[in-house]
């Protein structure tokens, strides 16, 4: 008799280790590192993130002249949020996007 | 009369691209040509073009299973390029961290192995047990895959006091289901019947080619960075060297599965003894003209940094030599002998990440003529 054979017939019987994602959804622990927001009232121009930035992912937007992030290249680190001296930028908890050229 | 059998670069037993050169007589391999450089990207000139902070995270993409030990070395590199000594909690911050990777690269590369030989029961079964390993690294550096925890100087990251219940508890999980798989490895007939005496690798070949990591300990070579020359705290930790004595694709695996068992005491002891003090030191990023080498022990083997600073912020040149690239040689002589159903389980056997290997190879293999392209003629052919 096969030796896993127990243990088969003890997960058939179990309710499944997976849980269903899009209809239920994991808690997130403190700390998670999801889209980085910018507060653009908040931002004093310092242009820290945009030295810190690893992957050249921000850029200044012409428009309201705050960094935007183009999540096309972000990679999640949190680099910016942690150099930001007046929390402007804050890592969420959001994971759930596509991105083509969008930025924040 | 010998026929010869491709395998590969699209899926050769793993979703990598790797083109291996099989000769056979029959169902008996009596020859094999590896050719690599399929996944290269350019990496290591990519390292000379941004400064040693931003390279943190360019070298923590070089691989994704052991992305933490590639950006720990990097920083150790650095560091001691630079003549920074990190902070106590920072580098068990760093051990903690690094073991978990070992842990879950060890129960994927179980997962894989059996999936090989067709036990997939034991693929689900190891797979869900890697998520454990996974929360707990989510846990503490908020990114399940890529902990961006490593910075030059010391961590970024805190292991918090209250983690440190959630993560005892599923420690104590892991250890009571890698026993059982410990067990399941070392007595069903299956795994057996598949693993046993397969892709042998004798002690005098393991020499001779320089085999590194788990593959050289099944063959009873008692090597690893963390005991030979410490680094971080290891010296402060106790933990065994697993040893094996019978070279196969049954020992490699029996090598990794104690392995986890050490992994989870290092864990343990160093969450005990955690000290308490500052995360980082402030760092200045010119270094003056310096060059240093550095090693430590990946889930896979030895890892080697090098690297040379010119005194600006930006190396002059990093050289990464990873542990897939060290194992290769001693394929050969585990492959010859054996028979073709043998290929996935043996080519598995050294866990070979191609994705890390093939950085700084160069090859026409289109000819089969093997040459190095400069540069220059590099950027003739992009126009």
């Amino acid at each position: 008799m096969p030796r896993i054979l127990p243990k088969v017939l003890q997960n058939l019987f179990r309710k499944p280790f997976t849980v269903k994602y899009p209809y239920v959804k994991r808690e997130l622990p403190k700390g998670y590192r999801g889209r980085p927001a910018i507060d653009r009232e908040k931002c004093i121009r310092c242009w820290l993130c945009i030295r810190a930035c690893p992957d050249r992912a921000i850029s200044i937007d012409r428009g309201t002249k705050t960094p935007s992030i183009w999540l096309g290249r972000c990679t999640f680190c949190g680099e910016c949020a942690e150099v930001c001296p007046t929390k402007a930028i804050i890592m969420t908890e959001e994971f759930e996007y596509t991105t083509l050229y969008n930025v924040t | 009369m010998t026929f010869v059998l491709p395998v590969g670069p699209q899926h050769p037993s793993l979703k990598e691209p790797e083109f291996f050169r099989f000769e056979v007589k029959g169902e008996e391999i009596v020859d094999v040509d590896i050719r690599l450089g399929y996944a290269h990207r350019g990496i290591e000139e990519a390292f000379s073009r941004r400064n040693y902070k931003h390279n943190v995270y360019l070298a923590e993409r070089i691989c994704g299973i052991c992305n933490v030990v590639h950006s720990t070395t990097y920083c150790q590199t650095i560091e001691q390029l630079a003549g920074i000594e990190p902070p106590e909690r920072a580098k068990y911050i760093r051990t903690i961290i690094m073991e978990l990777e070992r842990i879950h690269s060890h129960l994927l590369w179980l997962g894989v192995a059996a999936h090989q030989i067709g036990f997939d029961t034991l693929f689900m079964l190891a797979w869900r047990d890697r998520e454990e390993v996974m929360d707990m690294r989510e846990l503490i550096s908020g990114g399940r895959v890529h902990s961006a925890t490593n910075t030059i100087g010391g961590v970024r990251r805190n292991v918090k006091l209250e983690h440190i219940p959630e993560m005892l508890r599923r420690l104590d999980k892991l250890e009571k289901s890698t026993g059982y798989y410990a067990d399941l490895w070392g007595s069903d007939r299956t795994i057996l019947a598949r693993c046993s005496k397969v892709g042998v690798l004798s002690k005098d070949d393991a020499v001779k080619f320089c085999a590194v990591g788990p593959v050289a300990r099944a063959s009873n070579l008692k090597l690893d960075i963390r005991r030979n020359d410490p680094y971080g705290t290891y010296e402060a930790l106790s933990f065994d060297v697993v040893t094996e004595s019978e070279g196969d694709v049954w020992a490699r695996g029996t090598v990794r599965l104690r392995e986890i068992l050490e992994s989870i005491r290092i864990v343990r002891q160093a969450l005990h003894e955690l000290p308490s003090g500052p995360l980082r030191v402030p760092v200045e990023l010119k270094i003056p003209p310096n060059e240093t080498l550095e090693r430590t022990e990946a889930p896979r083997g030895e890892l080697v940094y090098y690297a040379r600073s010119n005194g600006t912020e930006t190396p002059e040149r990093i050289r990464v030599r990873t542990p897939t690239y060290g194992n290769f040689a001693s394929m050969k002589s585990m492959f010859i002998g054996g028979t073709v159903a043998e290929i996935p389980i043996v080519m598995w056997s050294i866990d070979p990440c191609f994705g890390c290997n093939d950085r700084a190879t160069i090859l026409d293999a289109r000819t089969g003529k093997v040459s190095v392209v400069n540069f220059k003629q590099l950027k003739r052919w992009r126009r």
